[in-house]
C-alpha cells in the first residue's frame, strides 16, 4: 500500500523533471501515459445546437480539448470580384481562459495559423458552395460568420475546431429571403428556415512526430509540446486529400506520410458516424 | 474589419436579417416579479485552469476560469504597516484581474472580436465586485487572474457572470471570506412600472432601467451595484436592491452544493 504510494511519487516526481524520457518508456512498449495506443484517438463527444442565439452551433470534445463554434449569418453585398458568391468567414479564438499560455489581446500567432487553417480547409474542400450563399447576383449574398473558440486547450485544436465547424454548419438553418421586385428591399420569412446543403465532410487527423521518427495521433497539450514535429491531414468521405498541413518540424518518409493517410481515412468513418448519429438523435426543429 | 490584417477578411459591412423580417416579437409574458429562474451551476470543469465554473440560468450560459497566482507585472511597491492575521502590508496586496469577454455569437446581433468599452467596464464591475470577498493580502505581490466568458445572453449576464467568477476562484482554493452572488433586476415600463428579478434579454430590453446587485451572502454585505437608466422615485430603486439582495440569498445554497460536489470529484480523481 505504501509502496504504491511511493511509486506514484515518483512518477510525478520524474514525469515532471524527465518528461520526455518519461514518454520514452512508455512509447518502447508502443502506448502512452493516459492509457492510449499509438494510434488510437480520445473520446470524442459533440454537442449540437446548444447556442439559441447563433444560427448554428456545436460544442466538440477531444478528450480535455475543447471547442465551441457558433455560425452566425448576415447579409451583404457579394464581393466586386465574384458577384455570384457569398462569403464563409472563419474566426478561431484562443482565450486565456483555455490556457495560462494565452494572454488577452489581439489574436496571438497561434490563433491566426489556426484561423488560416480553417480557412484553407473550407476553400479546399468546397464544404458550401459559395454561390449557394448568393441571393441576388451583384446586390445581396449571405455572409456566414463562423467563431470558434476554444475553452480547453489541450492538444490537437486543429481537429476538435474541424470537426466543431462541420457539426455547426450542418445545424446552421437560414430563413428564406425574397427580393421585393418594387422596393428592391428584401423580405425575410424567420418562420420557414432551410438547413444549409453542405456537399462534403471534411475531417482533420492530426499527428505529433517523436524523436524524428515515432508517429502518435491526437497529441494532448503536453505530447504536442514535447513533439519535434506535427502534421495536420484533412480528408474528404471520398478518400480525396483536402488539406495538409505540416508547419516545419522533422521530415517524414513517403512511406510514413502514407500511414498518416490511411489512419486519417479510418478516422474519417470514425467521425462521420459519430455525427450522424447524433443528427438523427436530434429532433426536428 | 479593414485594419485588422490578424483575422480573415470578411466584407467590410452585413446586417443582420432580423432587420428585414416582416413580423415584430413579441412581447414578453407577463409573470411573477420575483420568479428566479431555475440555475445550473457547475465547477471544476476545465482541465488548464487552475479553477473554474459554469453557469446556466434560463438562456444565460456563462462560462469563467481563474489562474494564478502568478508574480504580479509592476514592480516593487512601498511597504507600510503589516495587516492584521499576518497580511501583507496594503501597498503589497494582491491584484485581481479580471476580463470579461462576449462570444461574438452570444448576442441577437453578432459583434465582432475586439470588444470595446462595454466589456472593459463589466470587467471591472466584476473586479470591484470581488475584491471585498478575496483575502488579497494573503497573495503579496502576485496577480489572480479571472476571466469571464459569454456563451450565450439570455438575460442578466453580468449577474451571471459575478456569480460564476466567485464559484470559479473558490474553486481554484483562493482564500476568501464569502462567495460573492449576483443578481439582475430590471425595471418593466408602462403604467406601472415594475422591478422585475432575473430578467430575461427580451425583458432587458425592453426595460427602463436595469440594476445588478453583488452579494455577499454569509457576511450580508453588498459588494458590487451597478445600475443605469431612468427609474423614478428613490423608494423603487431602493425596493429593487432589497428584491436582488433576497434573490441572491435564494440561489446561495445551489452555488454551495456545486462546489462541495466538485470537491468530491476532485477527491475521487486524486485516488491514485
Amino acid at each position: 500500500d505504501s509502496s504504491v504510494y511511493l511509486r506514484y511519487i515518483f512518477n510525478t516526481c520524474f514525469r515532471t523533471v524527465e518528461p520526455l524520457e518519461y514518454y520514452r518508456r512508455f512509447l518502447k512498449e508502443n502506448c502512452r501515459p493516459d492509457g492510449r495506443e499509438l494510434g488510437e484517438f480520445r473520446t470524442t463527444t459533440v454537442n449540437i445546437g446548444s447556442i439559441s442565439t447563433a444560427d448554428g452551433s456545436a460544442l466538440v470534445k477531444l478528450g480535455n480539448t475543447t471547442v465551441i463554434c457558433g455560425v452566425k449569418a448576415e447579409f451583404a453585398a457579394p464581393p466586386t470580384d465574384a458577384p455570384d458568391k457569398g462569403y464563409v468567414v472563419p474566426n478561431v479564438d484562443l482565450p486565456p481562459l483555455c490556457s495560462s499560455r494565452f494572454r488577452s489581446g489581439p489574436p496571438g500567432e497561434e490563433a491566426q495559423v489556426a484561423s488560416q487553417f480553417i480557412a484553407d480547409v473550407i476553400e479546399n474542400s468546397q464544404i458550401i458552395q459559395k454561390e449557394d450563399l448568393c441571393i441576388s447576383p451583384g446586390k445581396l449574398a449571405w455572409v456566414l460568420y463562423c467563431d470558434l473558440i476554444c475553452l480547453d486547450y489541450d492538444g490537437n485544436i486543429l481537429d476538435a475546431c474541424t470537426f466543431a465547424l462541420l457539426a455547426a454548419l450542418k445545424n446552421v438553418q437560414l430563413p428564406e429571403v425574397t427580393i421585393n421586385e418594387e422596393t428592391a428591399l428584401a423580405e425575410v420569412n424567420l418562420k420557414k428556415k432551410s438547413y444549409l446543403n453542405i456537399r462534403t465532410h471534411p475531417v482533420a487527423t492530426s499527428f505529433a512526430v517523436f524523436d524524428d521518427t515515432l508517429l502518435i495521433v491526437d497529441p494532448t497539450g503536453e505530447e504536442e509540446h514535447l513533439a519535434t514535429g506535427t502534421l495536420t491531414i484533412v480528408m474528404d468521405e471520398e478518400g480525396k486529400l483536402c488539406c495538409l498541413h505540416k508547419p516545419g518540424g522533422s521530415g517524414l518518409t513517403g512511406a510514413k506520410l502514407q500511414d498518416c493517410m490511411s489512419r486519417a481515412v479510418t478516422r474519417h468513418k470514425e467521425v462521420k458516424k459519430l455525427m450522424d448519429e447524433v443528427i438523427k438523435s436530434m429532433k426536428p426543429k | 474589419m479593414p485594419g485588422d490584417h490578424r483575422r480573415i477578411r470578411g466584407p467590410e459591412e452585413s446586417q443582420p436579417p432580423q432587420l428585414y423580417a416582416a413580423d415584430e416579437e413579441e412581447a414578453p409574458a407577463a409573470r411573477d416579479p420575483t420568479r428566479l429562474r431555475p440555475v445550473y451551476a457547475r465547477a471544476g470543469l476545465l482541465s488548464q485552469a487552475k479553477g473554474s465554473a459554469y453557469l446556466e440560468a434560463g438562456g444565460t450560459k456563462v462560462l469563467c476560469a481563474v489562474s494564478g497566482p502568478r508574480q504580479a507585472e509592476g514592480g516593487e511597491r512601498g511597504g507600510g504597516p503589516a495587516g492584521s492575521g499576518g497580511e501583507a502590508p496594503a501597498a503589497l496586496r494582491g491584484r485581481l484581474l479580471c476580463d470579461f469577454r462576449r462570444a461574438p455569437f452570444a448576442g441577437r446581433r453578432r459583434r465582432a472580436p475586439p470588444g470595446g468599452g462595454e466589456e472593459r467596464e463589466l470587467a471591472l464591475a466584476l473586479q470591484e465586485a470581488l475584491e471585498p470577498a478575496v483575502r488579497l493580502g494573503r497573495y503579496p505581490r502576485a496577480q489572480l487572474e479571472v476571466s469571464a466568458l459569454l456563451l450565450e445572453d439570455g438575460g442578466s449576464a453580468l449577474a451571471a457572470a459575478l456569480t460564476a467568477a466567485a464559484l470559479a476562484l473558490a474553486d481554484a482554493g483562493v482564500e476568501m471570506y464569502d462567495l460573492v452572488v449576483g443578481c439582475g433586476l430590471s425595471l418593466a415600463p408602462g403604467p406601472a412600472p415594475t422591478w422585475l428579478l432575473d430578467p430575461t434579454r427580451l425583458e432587458e430590453e425592453r426595460a427602463a432601467a436595469g440594476l445588478t446587485v453583488a452579494l455577499m451572502p454569509v457576511l450580508n454585505q453588498v459588494a458590487g451595484l451597478l445600475g443605469s437608466g431612468e427609474g423614478g422615485l428613490i423608494e423603487s430603486w431602493a425596493e429593487a436592491v432589497r428584491l436582488g439582495l433576497e434573490g441572491c440569498q435564494r440561489l446561495y445554497p445551489v452555488l454551495q452544493q456545486s462546489l462541495v460536489r466538485a470537491a468530491r470529484r476532485r477527491g475521487a480523481a486524486a485516488q491514485p
